[in-house]
């Protein structure tokens, strides 16, 4: 599924850290994080439970301010800017960076109602046709529009789990945000719904920096153009997927690929 | 936000307005915080100002007198019968006493007035003493009995607001009469005539003020109405006038009446209330409180000042005087009150305790926790651990559901049609009072217990059946005792709710006035009586203030009891809890 | 006291040897070899023990619960026997004197006119058209209520006469030397009801060595007969109690035998305990079910129910005759629902904002060390008696308002108004909205609100537009339990509330309510089948059935809510 012509290298880098490390309540979860990654691709970070995958991921949006007693450190910048940085809101940062969760979470509102969530509280439309036109760009992007376009009103949640996580991954994309994250998406979906979601992660890759978590070896080969290993709390090993795939370079990463842990 | 210029669409489009969420932000957030605070600040208030009231009651001010027992007097048939004795002249006795503190009070109406320092009660209370000591007869007995309630609020100044202001001259008191003319040697009346003149300014002031209001009203009406309010304008503008003119005049002397603070002057044991003030600041003319000599010159001496004006309080200047010249004399003490703990009810404030309402309490409780402790664990067990689930079963769970809503009072309505009319219960009785109660409770009983069997592992319950235990043998032996500090407590917070309460009680006649404690015995069950709740209801309707203090101390003593047991209860979860 | 107290301890005793010998014969019968019982020894111990201890028991419960009522009902009786020759003179004197004879007359012409006026002021009132008759009708009431006042002297001057015929009736016996228990028994008979019950309170007092409220040899003679018969009760339910305990340990003894299943026995005689327990619950809702229905029946009887909904006017007080009730119009009750809607709304007014906003603070914004004091400073207010904040709002709230109303120049505020136990009970509502709506906001879970920080919405957003949508339902559940909380809250509004029953909407008014009125009618002397009575229980239907409705949807809508997210 990689694309030759996006080749990662000659990518601008979006999204750059340097010794990340996290602790909740004093037990270090994540250590010296140092990991470059690049615009309008797809990033995947692998590894087993509790390697530390989805702690990094938490930190691009600063969600983990949200987790008493969490303290991150290292620098963390998002097109040269650090996000940690006091003079950045969360508020605004989040904006910026979507987040899709491993559940779907629709909230209990219409379908029309959670994806003009954003745009309402960041007051980003002015009047009802624009807010109209951002609500049907976005479920369009999501691939969403042609299933739900007669029942907008209808509440989110009565959608199937497939249609469900779309449609947070088009309430995420109505504020057009520079990057989406994705904590395993697809783990609470069936194959089906599963490869529609993928699709749809390949289709955003033109627009957006993309990163996911995923426990899914095959669909990290699926969809990503670069993986990152995690292991521990540590960063393994990173490189473009075909590389980390068929010629993994440290034993850990090539124990885990080959299943014999995990 | 920042300095460099923003790139992305999105960041500059939500930084725009970002300034006004952060305020709604903080505006929701203080509102949050201040929601807490004024629920805080309203128990705070609510305990201040039961405390402030309660405390008082604690304390009382006893009045000690030696009391002759004459023989013939207290034992009038001579044979030292205890019939004889409960025909004694005990208020004659205690009248005696307290007129030898006063000998020269001689009209009947000072002396009844004289009479109202103590509660007339007080005579059973001697004569119980001396029923109990039949010795004291023929002796001098120093008999203490609680000051009258509202000189106790005065002692304790709760009543009027007073000062005493220091002199400078030397006294003389001249008697012409009934009168007693005041001079000093010093200008010591002055500053109190400028204030009363001051005092009497204000008031023609206002009763102008409300003449002209009510002629303005009149404009705009006629006939009959009109009239009678042009009347009362003009009837205060009359008023004001002769207040001015009085004052005006140079040589008058102002009239101290009801109206106006009371002056009294203190000097060796006597005490003159002033009935007019010279202008001249040295001379003053009065009546005598207590005393009736002349006085040729005393340079220690005081002026008492009540600020309370004589017709806005319930004890006049005479009884004020006399409780000070009491005190003086070391005749008046303050104490701890026991008569509080000692004593059940009583007409009297003075004289009411809780200790009648404290054995009610008791008494009732004891039949609720018979009841309703046995029953609610007993239900919940059969609903937790024995209950087939079919639609009887569900019907008893929504059942419960529904009794811990139901209001308290309608189980009093219950408890007069089922258990005093049907089943011929005899009213206001603890028995009656517990059986409602306990209906009341059962609920809160069954739902922590089930709460408490819920908690208790399934792995515990398949252990012991693996083993081979019945049911039986598994819930007795190995589910209850393991939930039991749960259940223990679940217990006590309802019989805690229980205590307090006061609804369903009045339903089944426990609001009479009863005079004597249930005994706390077998007895004692089936005895008329009331419980603390009901008594506080009962005393905070009294007419006197003195209730008031009353009904805060009650509800003092009662708080102290529910804050015990829900100790208790918190202990034993602290020290008995087990988590899984 | 003692003879029952000597049974009972020989129960216990009973009790203690039955399970002993039960276990020990158990043994004895398989000579030892316990192996080849079907139960263990302590089962067949348990089993004596249930039958010898249990139905002794359950018949001194019985004797401690109805014992005395007995023996007061038996005591009255006999001395009632004693008096029937005093009853009967008294009755030929009733029957003989002129003046209650011509009172009685009276009063029969005058119930006669009575029922004439409230016949055709029924017609009228039905009537249409050419027949209506408004002046009419005016003038009937009026001459109505001038009879009403007319029957209420008359009867009265009849009840004083009889109370004078009936002392010179009982001074005449005493003089000619009858005797003191037929005095006694004549004295019980012809007094009131509330005298009859102090009466026999009296003579209890003095049967068993008490102090007496007053004392006489009419009191001294009726204590001796009720000293007799309580021991004779005494006697009966001790040997009674004693033959049962007797017979339960025999019998089970018998039956003791290897196979015998003592363990299945005793575990069917738990498992039906419990059972019965569990009943009680519902015997209890039946019990207020039917008592309320019962009493609401006969009272409907008389007060036409929609008469009762949806009358304006509320004054059971006054003393009409039974029968004429229904037609006095003074059984509505639409002051007391206005009322209480008033004083419910204030509370609510008060403690649904304080109560919410502290929940969604203390389980969103405060810290752990905050939410962990603040909490339990707001249950406190859930345990305070309502009776303190009934104090409270009288001595301390009422008299607040009326001088802040008078600071700002309104006068005429009284001290008990709907406002001020309205304000007291939206303070003990607090809590409870609090806790429930906590509970609510808690469960609801974690990843919407991680949903929507991470589209950048702050803590507010986040709570106004996601956790109290997806709370509100529980939240309404909570407001409605608390509603009938209010609506049923008897103390406060008893205390604070004042008594008049307007029809008003000014919060600064005395009002009264449902509750009140419970109370107000129930409370002191009453006559348990007058109307007046009566109409208590319709009115604690009403109550019954409001707060039943509410908490029905209530724990529906919370129990749908809990669904959706669990």
């Amino acid at each position: 599924m990689t694309d030759a012509s996006h080749n990662p290298a000659e990518l601008p880098i979006k999204v750059a850290a340097r010794d990340v490390t996290v602790s909740y309540s004093g037990k270090q979860a994540l250590h010296n994080v140092s990991i470059d990654i690049p615009d309008r691709s797809v990033t995947a970070f692998i590894g087993p439970s509790g390697c530390g995958k989805s702690t990094f991921l938490r930190c691009l949006n600063r969600m983990n301010d949200t987790i008493e007693g969490a303290k991150v450190g290292g620098s963390l910048t998002i097109d040269g800017r650090e996000i940690n940085d006091k003079s950045i809101d969360p508020v605004v940062l989040r904006a910026s960076v979507g987040m899709v969760f491993q559940k779907p979470n629709p909230f209990p509102k219409s379908i029309y109602d959670n994806v003009a969530y954003g745009p309402r509280i960041h007051g980003l439309a002015l009047s009802r046709p624009e807010l109209d036109e951002i609500v049907e760009n976005a479920l369009r992007k999501a691939g969403l529009w042609d299933e739900v376009s007669d029942r907008l009103a209808h509440p989110g949640t009565s959608l199937s789990g497939g249609q469900q996580q779309r449609l947070v991954i088009a309430r995420a994309i109505a504020v057009n945000p520079e990057v989406i994250l994705m904590d395993e998406p697809c783990s609470a979906l069936d194959p089906i719904a599963t490869a529609r979601i993928e699709e749809l992660i390949d289709e955003l890759r033109e627009n957006y920096c993309i990163i996911i978590v995923t426990h899914s070896m095959q669909q990290a080969a699926r969809v990503s153009q670069q993986t990152a290993f995690f292991h521990m709390g540590n960063l393994v090993e990173y490189g473009p997927t075909e590389d980390i795939f068929t010629n993994p370079r440290d034993s850990r990463t090539q124990d885990y690929i080959t299943g014999r842990f995990g | 936000m920042t300095d460099t210029p923003d790139i992305s669409p999105i960041r500059s489009a939500v930084s725009k307005n970002l300034g006004a969420r952060y305020r709604a932000e903080l505006r929701f957030r203080a509102a949050g915080l201040a929601a807490v605070a004024a629920a805080v600040g309203i128990l705070v208030i609510l305990l201040a100002s039961i405390i402030s009231g309660g405390l008082p009651a604690f304390t009382v001010n006893q009045l000690e007198l030696t009391v002759e027992l004459d023989r013939e007097l207290i034992d009038p048939n001579g044979d030292g019968s205890e019939e004889s004795l409960r025909r004694g002249g005990y208020s004659r006795a205690l009248q005696d006493a307290i007129r030898a503190e006063f000998p020269e009070v001689q009209a009947r109406r000072d002396l009844r007035n004289l009479f109202s320092l103590y509660t007339a009660l007080n005579a059973t209370r001697l004569m119980d003493d001396v029923l109990e000591n039949p010795d004291l007869i023929g002796s001098r007995y120093d008999f203490t009995m609680p000051l009258a309630d509202d000189l106790d609020l005065y002692l304790k100044g709760l009543l009027v607001e007073d000062r005493t202001l220091d002199t400078g001259g030397v006294l003389s008191l001249a008697v012409e009469g009934d009168e007693v003319a005041i001079s000093s040697t010093e200008t010591d009346f002055r500053e109190l005539a400028a204030e009363l003149a001051r005092v009497l300014r204000a008031r023609a002031t206002v009763l102008e003020v409300q003449a002209d209001t009510l002629a303005g009203l009149a404009e705009g009406l006629s006939g009959t109405e009109a009239e009678d309010l042009l009347y009362d304008a003009d009837l205060n503008r009359r008023r004001a006038a002769d207040i001015r003119a009085t004052l005006e005049a140079d040589a008058g002397s102002l009239t101290l009446d009801a109206s106006l603070p009371s002056v009294i002057v203190e000097v060796e044991g006597r005490a003159v209330a002033l009935t007019s003030l010279g202008r001249n600041g040295a001379a003053a003319t009065g009546r005598f409180l207590i005393g009736s000599e002349p006085l040729a010159a005393a340079a220690d001496w005081t002026l008492y000042v009540i600020d309370t004006p004589a017709e806005r309080r319930r004890v006049s200047d005479q009884l004020i005087v006399w409780t000070r010249a009491l005190q003086e004399r070391g005749a008046i003490r303050a104490s701890f009150n026991t008569y509080l703990f000692a004593n059940a009810d009583s007409r009297e404030p003075e004289l009411a305790g809780v200790k009648g309402a404290l054995f009610g309490s008791i008494l009732t409780m004891m039949i609720t926790i018979i009841i309703s402790v046995p029953i609610g664990v007993f239900t919940a067990l059969y609903l937790e651990e024995y209950a087939p689930k079919n639609r009887f079963t569900a019907l008893i769970e929504v059942n419960i559901n529904n009794l811990a809503a139901v209001p308290s009072i309608v189980f009093g309505l219950l408890g007069l049609a089922v258990f005093i009319n049907a089943f011929g219960l005899p009213r206001s009785a603890p028995l009656v009072g517990g059986l409602v109660l306990s209906l009341m409770t059962l609920p809160t009983v069954i739902i922590a217990t089930r709460a408490a069997l819920k908690a208790v592992p399934q792995s515990i319950r398949q252990a012991a059946l693996a083993v081979g235990a019945s049911r039986t043998q598994t819930v007795f032996h190995h589910v209850l005792p393991l939930a039991a500090p749960g259940i223990l407590t679940g217990a006590i917070i309802g019989l805690a709710q229980a205590m307090g309460e006061t609804a369903p009680l009045l339903m089944i006649g426990m609001v009479a006035f009863i005079a004597d404690a249930p005994t706390l015995g077998l007895e004692g069950f089936t005895e008329p009586a009331t419980v603390m709740p009901v008594q506080i209801f009962l005393w905070s309707d009294g007419a006197e203030r003195a209730w008031e203090y009353r009904s805060a101390a009650a509800i003092l003593v009662l708080l102290a009891l529910m804050i015990g047991f829900n100790a208790l209860a918190i202990y034993l979860r602290r020290r008995f809890e087990r988590r899984w | 006291m003692s003879i029952i107290a000597i049974v009972a301890l020989a129960i216990i005793v009973m009790l203690a040897g039955g399970f002993y010998v039960g276990r020990s014969r158990a043994i004895a019968a398989v000579s030892g070899a316990t192996a080849s019982l079907h139960s263990l020894p302590n089962y067949h111990g348990y089993h004596v023990a249930i039958w010898t201890g249990l139905p002794a028991f359950l018949l001194l419960a019985v004797y401690g619960m109805f014992g005395p009522t007995l023996v007061d009902r038996i005591t009255a009786a006999e001395l009632r026997r004693d008096a029937i020759v005093l009853t009967s003179s008294f009755e030929s004197e009733l029957a003989s004197d002129p003046e209650i004879l011509a009172l009685e007359e009276a009063l029969t012409l005058l119930r006669a006119r009575a029922d004439a006026i409230s016949d055709s002021m029924a017609e009228l009132r039905s009537a249409s058209g050419s027949d209506r008759d408004p002046q009419r009708l005016e003038a009937l009431a009026v001459e109505q209520t001038d009879l009403v006042n007319q029957i209420a002297t008359t009867e009265d001057a009849r009840l004083a006469r009889r109370d004078v015929l009936r002392d010179r009736v009982s001074a005449e016996a005493a003089a000619s030397g009858a005797e003191v228990r037929a005095l006694a028994g004549f004295e019980l008979v012809h007094a009131p009801r509330e005298r009859r019950q102090l009466f026999l309170s009296d003579v209890r007092r003095i049967a068993t060595d008490g102090l007496a409220s007053r004392a006489s040899d009419e009191l001294d003679a009726a204590a001796a007969v009720m000293a007799h018969h309580d021991l004779r009760i005494r006697y009966l339910f001790a040997g009674l109690a004693l033959a049962l305990a007797v017979g339960g340990l025999v019998r089970t003894r018998g039956q003791i035998a290897g196979p015998f299943r003592a363990r299945n026995h005793v575990e069917g005689l738990v498992t039906a305990m419990l059972f019965l327990s569990s009943v009680i619950a519902i015997m209890t809702t039946i019990g207020i079910v039917f008592s309320l229905l019962f009493e609401s029946i006969r009272f409907f009887s008389t007060v036409p129910l929609t008469e009762f909904l949806f009358g304006l006017q509320w004054s059971p007080q006054i003393a009409l005759r039974a029968d004429q009730v229904g037609q006095s119009g003074a059984f509505g009750a639409v002051p007391l629902f206005a009322g209480t809607a008033m004083i419910t709304l204030i509370a609510m007014v008060v403690a649904v904002p304080i109560g919410l906003l502290s929940a969604i603070y203390l389980s969103e914004y405060a810290g752990p060390r905050f939410r962990l004091t603040a909490k339990p400073i707001l249950e406190i207010l859930a345990g305070i008696p309502t009776v303190v904040y009934g104090f409270f709002a009288l001595l301390t709230v009422g008299p607040a308002i009326r001088s802040f109303f008078a600071m700002i120049g309104i006068d005429d505020v009284v001290t008990q108004s709907a406002l001020s136990a309205g304000l007291v009970m939206g303070v003990m509502i607090i809590p409870f909205i609090s806790s429930l709506s906590d509970d609510v906001i808690n469960s609801v879970p974690q990843s919407l609100r991680d949903g929507s920080y991470a589209m950048g919405a702050t803590k507010s957003e986040t709570i106004g537009r996601v956790i109290i949508p997806a709370a509100l339902p529980g939240i309404v559940g909570a407001i409605l339990l608390a509603v009938s909380r209010a609506v049923g809250e008897t103390m406060i509004v008893v205390m604070a509330a004042g008594q008049g029953a307007n029809l008003t909407a000014n919060p600064l008014e005395s009002v009264t309510t449902i509750t009140v009125q419970i109370v107000m009618l129930l409370t002191g002397d009453q006559e348990f089948d007058s109307p007046k009575t009566l109409s208590a229980f319709a009115l604690g239907l009403v109550l019954f059935v409001i707060t039943l409705l509410m908490n029905v949807l209530a724990l529906r809508v919370v129990q749908r809510y809990r669904e959706k997210y669990d």
